[in-house]
């Protein structure tokens, strides 16, 4: 006996954007004068990375806006604290971020 | 952790995202259902949880810095998605039973074990009986950013074995799925907790679920094949398939349904499961939430509350281990166990005018650890609660109840929820033994989400499948 099946997944319902333009300059120079903002899930050593970061970024001439400006955003406001991403973004002047830790 | 990053770059803001070795094909099919093709990753050498803090920083430094850098700055040509994806009435493949299986396996469509071929007619029939629209979009799915239909759901419904009757049951489980509350996108997390799906109100005999002796067991067609059908859903649909967004550690097999015995909730006068979420015991719904550790309570012993109150606490304190960072943490006030116990016990309590008010009350009360405990169990040995901050300092910042901190004595103990009520309480299993189960429950990652169940025939199916105008 033959069965002609049909699919049991469905269609991607979602409009396929790019991503947004990296800052450019290369490796050497590209974070020079920026501003890199950093978001944190609260998880997996965190406090210990971003501090790194936020060192060897403003060691190459990057400004640095810490986590607490953005909130958890793997707890429990994570849908409203990931909204309002764009806003802090905006009001803070932030040209890249740095998400993080997924574990 | 991506969605912010999506966020980010939704605004126009490149981002870079630090993950640990092993999650770069989740993170990146994670960007992708949101619409992204190449999001830009960080690997870390190594799990963080298992470094020294000198390994931490040299491997970060050495390995993960250059990654920040270069993603942030360097262009990298994307290839994105082509969409040569199958119709939904596409014959995707042709052949035996046993054809069918090697090749949904090979494709990842199955979960390995034998499945009822989808064919259309059979797709098409297991619709009709119900009368819904076919096409009709219940919402898109999470992480995989794919559509939910009610084709789709009746596709996996087909292969799971489920009868078209079950439509209803499925159709609701589909809308919780694609609703914000219960939270899908978080079914792949490593801890690997499964859904528990729980059936109340005349929906359980309506559709002939049952709740009688091995009430949470393979062995009846309805409960069984529905809990089939969800974890093929979120396979198929869902796109929680082992290459991309399930990342359990071990994981589960999945759990038939559990139907509440309304019999016995009605003699005793106790509102059903459902009742915790604002409906009557004359409502048929379906509850959904994601389950971690489950505890048997085995052979209770007692003839009345006060004997059998202690015996069941310790059980749940026993189920509940780094679940509490849904007290805090992961979670806020999230925490909700269900203490599942057989009719007997029930009407232990009910033999003497309890209501389950009453036996969450005394639950409640009796369910208690040292905070010592309680702070290693999501500070220090879990790492789960940023900052490793105590009971007291979490109560001082008003993030926890008072009850977390009337003194700060480490021995002090304390409940393992924020109030009674959180102690859920459901009724099924062998009317005649007196054993109970305690479930911890993933908090917001599968959070308790109850819908109606519709039984009446839809009127929606105004349009004939393969009609242009469904969109098919």
């Amino acid at each position: 006996m033959q069965y002609d099946v049909v699919w049991p997944r469905s269609p991607l319902a979602t409009a396929r954007r790019p991503l947004a333009p990296r800052l450019g300059g290369g490796p050497a120079h590209g974070l020079a004068g920026r501003r890199v903002g950093f978001l944190w899930d609260y998880m997996f050593r965190g406090e210990e990375l971003f501090p790194v970061l936020a060192g060897e970024l403003q060691a190459m001439g990057a400004d640095v806006v810490g986590y607490d400006a953005f909130g958890n955003i793997h707890g429990p406001d994570e849908a409203q604290l990931v909204g309002e991403i764009p806003s802090v973004i905006a009001a803070r002047g932030i040209d890249a971020v740095v998400s993080g830790v997924g574990a | 952790m991506l969605r912010a990053s999506v966020a980010a770059e939704r605004a126009g803001v490149p981002s870079v995202s630090l993950v640990s070795p092993g999650f770069e094909r989740q993170a990146l099919a994670t960007g992708r259902g949101l619409g992204f093709d190449g999001m830009r990753l960080a690997v870390l050498d190594a799990h963080p949880d298992g470094l020294s803090a000198d390994a931490l920083v040299a491997g970060f430094l050495a390995h993960t810095l250059p990654q920040v850098v270069a993603g942030l700055t360097v262009e990298i040509p994307v290839d994105a998605a082509t969409s040569s994806e199958p119709g939904a009435l596409d014959v995707v493949a042709s052949g035996t039973i046993d054809e069918l299986h090697d090749l949904f396996c090979e494709r990842g469509w199955s979960d390995g074990s034998p499945f009822v071929p989808p064919t259309r007619e059979r797709v098409e029939a297991f619709i009709a009986a119900t009368g819904h629209d076919p096409w009709r979009s219940l919402g898109v799915a999470r992480p995989s950013g794919r559509e939910i239909t009610v084709w789709s759901v009746a596709v996996n419904g087909v292969m799971a074995g489920c009868r078209p009757e079950h439509l209803p049951v499925l159709l609701a489980v589909a809308e919780i799925l694609a609703g914000d509350r219960y939270g899908v996108e978080h079914s792949g997390n490593t801890t690997g907790a499964d859904a528990l799906m729980v059936l109340s109100g005349p929906v359980v005999a309506e559709l002939g679920f049952h709740h009688g002796p091995g009430a949470h067991r393979e062995g009846h067609r309805a409960n069984t094949t529905v809990g089939r059908w969800l974890r093929l859903f979120l396979r198929n649909v869902c796109g929680f398939t082992g290459d991309e967004h399930d990342k359990a550690t071990f994981g589960n097999p999945a759990k038939p349904v559990l139907a509440e015995d309304m019999d016995v909730l009605a003699e005793l006068g106790w509102p059903s499961l459902a009742g915790a979420f604002g409906f009557t015991p004359g409502d048929s719904v379906v509850t959904l939430a994601r389950i971690n550790s489950t505890v048997m309570i085995g052979s209770v012993f007692g003839s009345t509350p006060e004997e059998i109150v202690p015996y069941l606490a310790d059980g749940l304190v026993r189920a509940t281990g780094w679940d509490l960072t849904h007290v805090y943490g992961l979670g806020r006030a999230q925490y909700r166990p269900l203490l599942l116990i057989s009719p007997m016990i029930a009407r232990t309590f009910g033999r003497v005018g309890w209501s389950k008010r009453q036996v969450q009350a005394a639950l409640y009360a009796a369910a208690c650890i040292p905070a010592w405990k309680f702070e290693a169990l999501i500070g220090q040995w879990s790492n789960l609660t940023a900052g490793r901050r105590t009971l007291v300092d979490l109560a001082a910042a008003g993030l926890v109840p008072a009850v977390f901190a009337e003194s700060d004595d480490p021995q002090r103990l304390v409940p393992i929820v924020t109030e009674p009520g959180d102690i859920l309480i459901a009724v099924a299993g062998d009317p005649n033994r007196a054993n109970a189960l305690a479930m911890a429950n993933d908090g917001p990652h599968g959070w308790w989400t109850s819908r109606f169940v519709d039984t009446a025939p839809s009127l929606d199916l105004a349009c004939r499948i393969g009609d242009e105008e469904c969109g098919a």
